[in-house]
């Protein structure tokens, strides 16, 4: 199976090892990936509430390529995915909105007629896949990690069309078919402050902090998540969390392609492991005991 | 163009304005202008409400003082008004279905905005119906009788109204109720809004009522499985679930329930409590009665070709009952120190344990059951008794397992049996055939003395055949014969060598070794074949000092039809087993066995028994190096005890032909079973044949039928998995603990060395209570019998079966009631995760005294709460869920609030987005909480989460919400939570709307005729609707419903007649062809073929007038009253006839 890949502008810069994880990881799981070439950026950072329009119109332009491919069209970035998704939904509810942004496609010979499917690949990982197949490729099983796996505000809402919005579970059936012991995590669909650390850092470093305690609190070794922006949230602030409220933590926090590949028997270096704000070595060096 | 100009009619055409509905869109004078100048039209007349009073009187006075001959009103749609003309046109004397209307309003002024078009099509439909109206025939109404008896289905509080409405005014109901008892979902209340009533007390009175009422029959655990016929006369099957107690009998003492061993979650206690097996579903149950719950069958008794009672005897050692437990063994089985040890336990195959993790040890069980008899015989061997002495003497020829079997059930009966048995010892298979290490010989004689202590007769070194013929046996005075002389002969390898010294049949083999007889063994012995007998002379090779052994077989470990169990034991002692492979010849030297020469086999395409065939691999032959050589490539009967005089039907395998069922051969008299007529099969399976024997001779000799069905209706062990109910295992018992099953103590190899000790002994006790333990009782009856034991009115009889009975009856009444949401599909409650997250239901059984903590307010923890937050409308007005209104759930939060006030101290919040209080009482209930100190908060709870993130949150129950009244975000910390989870439509409504032809609305409960003015009928006649399965509400409303029901049920019968429109379908016999399309295609099931005149006829009072039939009929022959093809094709052309006036123009 082929699919379609949009990295998103983040899996360039600061979530490079996402990016170098979900390479590697596809092609251990015979997942076909192409990059739709020429991609623009989809739009998620605040463009979209500042000026909508133009905003769908550029997310489109990625649509529109990509349908050329024929393919499903597979994103990592849960801000990505909602608006490439958005874009999906307004194109196709809204006549005005496809009207204006077909004719600005036009302008650059493009077209897009709406049947470009946006799936994550978490999704397609283990709702495509299976996790039966999966299974017998793992060549390292991580009994005995504790893992909170952290879902963030946008993978399963609003429209929750592969988990539940409240309360999803996928990456828990997944990691737990892979010998780990998921912790009872219930804030893991609770939004890490996203944009916050920029404009309102107080409160941003309030909603980490949060986060960080609960998983702590449930004795988790290892945060697991599928956001670049929860992941930077999680890992780049421990320092001022711990500042601001006299506390101790230093959890690891990684994309759940990395852990996956782990699993997988693949080499620290394709998974880009090893260049955390907050090291994961002590954590996962027990799976690469004698492994190179 | 019709002929209809040329008339001799008056038609009368009436223009409604309906205020302004028609008036305002349509220039009604042009109208009435236009319409006086149609053909026949006599007089066109305009008013402002037609279906006033005045209005028909106008129509009524036309046709009196003008003679009208035919009356067209254009107003509103027929469904509204149609009734109202036809009866002032027939109050004036004329035929109603002289009538037409044109519908100039929902079909024309309220669909456009276009005054203009509005007025064209106006005229058009008015010219339609002008043009019609003529070719009108005065048809007659049809009248049916009603037959006078109802049924309720349904015995919440609306059946239970409208159940007892219509039995007073003298008609008799039937009242049919799913559950064990009636009562619905107000039976599980604690108290009930707005007076705070105790629910029980005022609803047992009623349930009472119809229990005792003369012209009520209830039938509770029943439901309806079919509905035909048509208003006034319906037939409908009910299906009587059997509570396998006879109820006139039961006093409801309850001794049965103390002894019962299993639990189950108790379904009316919300399952927060345990019932038994056996069980009243509430103290107050009507009928008050118990019941034994048999829902999903145990499938180990199924499977067991004598049915006994696996899961019993395992419940009663689990209690340490070991008594009642050999006892109920040895009710169906005569040789259970036998099956103990060298059953193959079909019942272990098919146990659901093993679904979960592995099969408990049945058979194990039972061993320790013998083992225990053993110690203390003398007062733990119950003998059985026998009740009366019957002089008939039956012949039973060979003593093995089917012999004996038969023998001992025929001598229970009274019967005088004799076995007639060849050789010197006594037990066919059981002794010559299992070798000591598995069955000691003397236990099986201890098992044989046994019976004949009874008073069997066993004839040893007798055989028929030979001296006493089989035909003889009658002249002897015997009554009936039973022969199970088994299959002793075994096959020949057909292989050049056979013949040699040191080659030896396995069969003869292990009879002559349990004979006593001393046996050369080689050195290196080789076995031919892969069945039991191959294992068991294996391994007597090895203890008779052979030093190497070898098994031969030809396919591989998975197709030997030895048992697993046995191939385990042979591994284990050394013995090896090589597979894939046949035996070409025996290879000769200095005159005796050499070796074999053998051909390397693979598997290839399956053969009759299911098992790939195996074909030689070529170029594969090889030695194996052997001295001796044993064949046990299977058996065939001997059949040397025929009598030449008797034709006997033999199959080509050489056994004796009988009918399964009866196991009577062609002859009469003689009885046949056992290995004899299967072929080589097992020990319990020869027991089955001896027993249904058994019962084929007493019908026997008692001149009674003998094919119908014996008790015991188990085929040979290769039971259908079909009927036993597939449970998913893993799932419903997803919480059992995980356990290996027991290993039986066994000798070490080293002390099996040279000897014949049993391999296998005794289980200790705490063994075998773990092991009984595993169970998990998934009948869940186990059947152990505990109750009937106890039951001193006699009221339990396991056997009883469902029934299913026809009643014929008039009307119906649906009242099923409502199933409320569950919240585990909103996991942002926390339900299921945190304890103290309840339902609102569970709520009410936690309040209820009768509940799990007699009525306290507790938390799991067994403390008071110190505060409580009651969350409106979970699951309704969601458009992620329910979007309508639940109705109750505003007054019933308020109620718990009221509870919760009056037995604890906790601080209450209602989260509410409305209040809706709109009944009788209702607002003033509203108020009272207001005053007891309730909180109230206008936002729906939104989350509800344990994290906490403030001091006082820590061990709380945080309630997410947001105040809309404060205008912000607000966190409440409690302990307890009530989601007042909405009502919705039963699980099974779309099987009711089919079964009684009704449909849903788009909330999902039953459609009623008109929502405003028709709130209990139903579209279809004779049908109709009370309670909550209509949609959401409250007791008052539920039991005005009922009574609503029931009057419109007591109109009905009390008029005797049923009117049927006489619109219906018409099929001309000399016309019709007797293809049956149309009965194929009539949705109503209202055409029948008249076989004798080879044509298709319509049932008038089925038929709906939907036309199918007249469209599809290849020969045009139906017709349609009212809808004649001359009638449609005149409304079409008088509708066009404008746009041809207006073309020519």
């Amino acid at each position: 199976m082929r699919y379609s890949y949009y990295p998103g502008c983040s899996l360039e810069a600061t979530a490079k090892p996402y990016d170098v994880s979900v390479r590697a990881v596809c092609q251990a799981l015979d997942l076909g990936l192409d990059e739709v070439e020429d991609w623009n950026c989809c739009g998620a950072t605040s463009y979209i509430s500042i000026r909508e329009l133009t905003a769908f119109a550029i997310s489109a332009r990625n649509l529109a390529l990509a349908e050329k491919m024929g393919n499903d069209l597979v994103t990592v970035c849960p801000a990505c995915y909602t608006v490439l998704n958005k874009t999906n939904i307004y194109m196709r509810e809204k006549e005005d909105i496809k009207k204006t942004v077909s004719e600005a496609l036009a302008v650059a010979n493009l077209k897009y007629d709406g049947t470009v499917k946006v799936r994550h690949l978490l999704d397609i990982i283990v709702n495509d896949i299976g996790l039966e197949k999966i299974n017998p490729k793992i060549s390292q099983r991580l009994d005995g990690l504790k893992i909170a796996p952290y879902y963030g505000c946008q993978i399963s809402r609003p429209h929750g069309t592969f988990d539940d919005p409240e309360f999803p579970m996928t990456m828990d059936n997944l990691f737990s078919s892979l010998g780990a012991e998921v912790v009872n995590f219930p804030l893991k669909a609770k939004c890490c402050g996203g944009m916050l650390m920029t404009t309102e850092p107080e409160e941003g470093v309030n909603l980490i902090k949060s986060l960080l305690s609960c998983a702590q609190d449930n004795k988790a070794e290892l945060i697991v998540t599928a956001c670049p922006l929860c992941e930077i949230n999680l890992e780049a602030y421990q320092k001022k969390v711990n500042r601001k409220f006299k506390t101790d933590f230093s959890i690891p926090a990684i994309y759940f392609t990395q852990l996956l590949g782990v699993a997988l028997g693949l080499p620290k270096e394709k998974l880009a492991i090893g260049r955390e704000l907050v090291s994961s070595e002590k954590v996962l060096d027990r799976f690469y005991g004698g492994k190179r | 163009m019709s002929d209809s100009r040329n008339t001799t009619q008056k038609i009368g055409v009436y223009v409604c304005d309906c205020g302004s509905n028609i008036a305002g869109m349509v220039d009604v004078p042009e109208v009435v202008k236009f319409a006086s100048t149609l053909p026949n039209v006599a007089i066109a007349r305009e008013h402002k409400y037609m279906c006033s009073d005045p209005g028909q009187d106008m129509i009524k006075n036309d046709i009196k003082e003008l003679g009208l001959t035919r009356v067209v009103v254009s107003s509103c749609s027929p469904l509204m008004h149609e009734p109202t003309f036809r009866q002032a046109v027939h109050d004036a004397g004329l035929n109603q279905y002289l009538f037409q209307m044109a519908n100039i309003r929902e079909q024309c002024s309220w669909v456009t905005e276009d005054r203009i078009k509005a007025t064209e099509k106006a005229k058009k439909l008015v010219a339609a119906a002008v043009e019609r109206v003529v070719l009108h025939e005065p048809l007659k109404l049809k009248e049916v009788a009603v037959n006078p008896n109802v049924l309720v289905v349904g015995g919440g509080i609306s059946g239970i109204e409208a159940a007892l409405q219509i039995a007073n005014s003298g008609k008799k109901v039937y009242l049919v109720e799913r559950s064990p008892s009636i009562g619905g979902h107000m039976a599980q209340l604690d108290k009930t809004f707005p007076t705070l009533d105790c629910s029980a007390c005022i609803l047992t009175p009623k349930m009472v009522q119809i229990g005792r009422h003369p012209n009520i029959e209830l039938m509770s655990y029943s439901e309806v499985v079919n509905v035909s016929g048509f208003v006034g006369n319906f037939k409908v099957k009910v299906k009587k679930k059997s509570k396998f107690i006879e109820l006139e009998k039961c006093k409801a003492c309850g001794d049965c329930e103390k002894e019962c061993p299993v639990e189950r979650d108790d379904e009316y206690e919300m399952k927060m409590k345990k019932r038994k097996a056996i069980y009243r579903y509430f103290p107050q149950a009507v009928p008050n009665t118990y019941l034994i719950d048999k829902t999903e069958r145990p499938p180990c008794k199924i499977t067991c070709p004598i049915e006994q009672d696996a899961s019993g005897y395992t419940a009663l050692i689990a209690q340490k009952k070991y008594q009642q437990a050999i006892d109920l063994v040895r009710k169906k089985n005569p040789l259970p120190i036998v099956c103990a040890r060298v059953c193959y336990h079909p019942c272990e195959t098919a146990c659901r344990r093993g679904d979960l993790d592995e099969p408990v040890s049945i058979c194990h069980l039972k061993r320790f059951l013998v083992d225990w008899e053993m110690e203390k015989p003398e007062e733990r061997y119950k003998k059985p008794e026998i009740k009366d002495e019957r002089k008939e003497k039956i012949a039973v020829i060979g003593s093995g397992p089917a012999g004996l079997a038969c023998a001992y059930d025929l001598r229970i009966l009274g019967y005088q049996p004799t076995i007639f048995e060849e050789l010197d010892v006594v037990g066919g298979m059981l002794h010559t055939g299992i070798p000591e290490y598995r069955l000691p010989k003397k236990l099986l004689n201890k098992e044989i003395d046994r019976m004949k202590d009874l008073g069997i007769k066993i004839k040893t070194n007798t055989k028929i055949g030979k001296g006493i013929t089989l035909g003889s046996l009658k002249k002897q005075g015997f009554d009936a014969v039973f022969i199970a002389t088994g299959a002793h002969k075994g096959l020949k390898l057909k292989i050049p060598g056979e013949e040699l010294s040191g080659v030896f049949d396995g069969v003869e083999f292990l009879r002559e070794v349990s004979l006593g007889k001393k046996m050369q063994v080689g050195k290196r012995v080789a076995v031919i074949g892969g069945g039991n007998t191959a294992v068991d002379v294996a391994r007597t090779v090895w203890r008779l000092g052979a030093e190497e052994v070898n098994i031969v077989y030809r396919r591989t470990i998975k197709e030997m039809p030895a048992a697993a169990h046995e191939i385990e034991e042979t591994q284990k002692e050394g013995i090896k087993i090589t597979y894939l492979t046949a035996p070409l010849e025996i290879i000769q030297k200095n005159g005796k066995v050499g070796g074999i020469k053998c051909i390397k086999m693979k598997l290839g395409e399956p053969d009759s028994s299911g098992r790939r065939r195996p074909v030689p691999v070529e170029n594969s032959e090889h030695e194996i190096k052997a001295d001796m050589v044993v064949a046990a490539v299977s058996q065939a009967p001997d059949l040397s005890f025929m009598d030449p005089g008797l034709q006997l039907k033999v199959s080509k395998w050489e056994t004796l032909e009988t009918d399964p069922l009866t196991m009577c051969t062609n002859q009469e008299g003689i009885f046949a079973g056992g290995d004899l007529v299967t072929g080589p099969a097992t020990v319990i399976e020869a027991i089955a044949c001896g027993k249904k024997a058994a019962i084929s001779i007493d019908r026997y000799l008692n001149s009674l039928p003998l094919d119908s069905k014996p008790i015991m209706e188990a085929g040979l062990g290769k039971k259908n998995k079909e009927d036993i109910p597939k449970i998913d295992v893993k799932e419903k018992y997803k919480d059992k603990p995980r356990k290996q099953r027991m290993k039986i103590p066994s000798l070490s190899i080293k002390e099996r060395v040279g000897n014949f000790r049993e391999v296998e002994f005794s289980i200790p006790e705490k063994l075998a209570l773990e092991e009984a333990s595993r169970c998990l009782q998934c009948g869940p009856c186990v059947e152990c019998f505990e109750c009937a034991r106890v039951c001193e009115a006699k009221a339990i009889n396991h056997s009883l079966t469902d029934q299913v009975v026809e009643l014929d009856v008039g009307a119906v009444v649906l009242a099923t009631g409502f199933d409320t949401y569950d919240p585990i599909l909103a996991p942002q409650y926390g339900y299921k995760r945190y304890d103290n997250v309840l339902t609102s239901m569970e709520f009410e059984r936690l309040s209820h005294a009768g509940g799990v903590t007699g009525g306290r307010i507790l938390l799991k923890n067994g403390k008071e709460p110190e505060s409580v937050a009651i969350l409106h409308c979970i699951g309704s007005r969601d458009e992620n869920a329910n979007e309508y209104c639940s109705r109750v759930c505003c007054m019933y939060s308020l109620k718990f609030a009221h509870l919760v006030k009056e037995k604890t101290p906790a601080t209450v919040y209602e989260l509410y987005i409305d209040m809706r209080s709109f009944g009788k009482g209702y607002e003033e209930f509203y108020k009272r909480l207001m005053h007891e100190g309730v909180l109230f908060v206008r936002g729906k709870g939104a989350e509800i989460t344990d994290v906490a993130e403030i001091d006082e949150e820590k061990g709380k129950l945080v309630v997410k919400c947001e105040d809309t009244l404060l205008g912000m975000v607000r966190r409440i910390p409690v302990d307890m939570v009530i989601l007042s989870t909405g009502l919705q439509p039963q699980k099974d409504v779309t099987e009711v709307t089919r079964l009684f032809t009704i449909q849903r609305s788009k909330d999902g409960f039953f459609l009623e005729k008109h929502p405003k003015l028709a709130p209990v009928a139903t579209a279809t006649d004779g049908v109709f609707l009370a309670g909550a399965c209509q949609g959401p509400k409250d007791i008052p409303d539920s039991v005005a419903q009922g009574a609503g029901a029931a009057a419109n049920v007591i109109a009905m019968i009390d008029k005797g007649v049923v009117s049927i429109e006489p619109i219906v379908s018409y099929i001309d016999p000399e016309k019709c062809a007797g293809c049956k399309l149309c009965l194929t295609l009539c949705p109503y099931n209202a055409i029948e073929f008249n076989q004798e005149k080879k044509v298709s006829q319509v049932l008038e009072a089925l038929c709906k007038g939907c036309g199918t039939c007249v469209a599809s009929c290849p020969s045009g022959v139906p017709i349609q009253y009212g809808f004649r093809d001359e009638q449609i094709l005149a409304e079409i052309e008088g509708a066009l006839e404008l746009d041809k006036i207006s073309v020519n123009k």
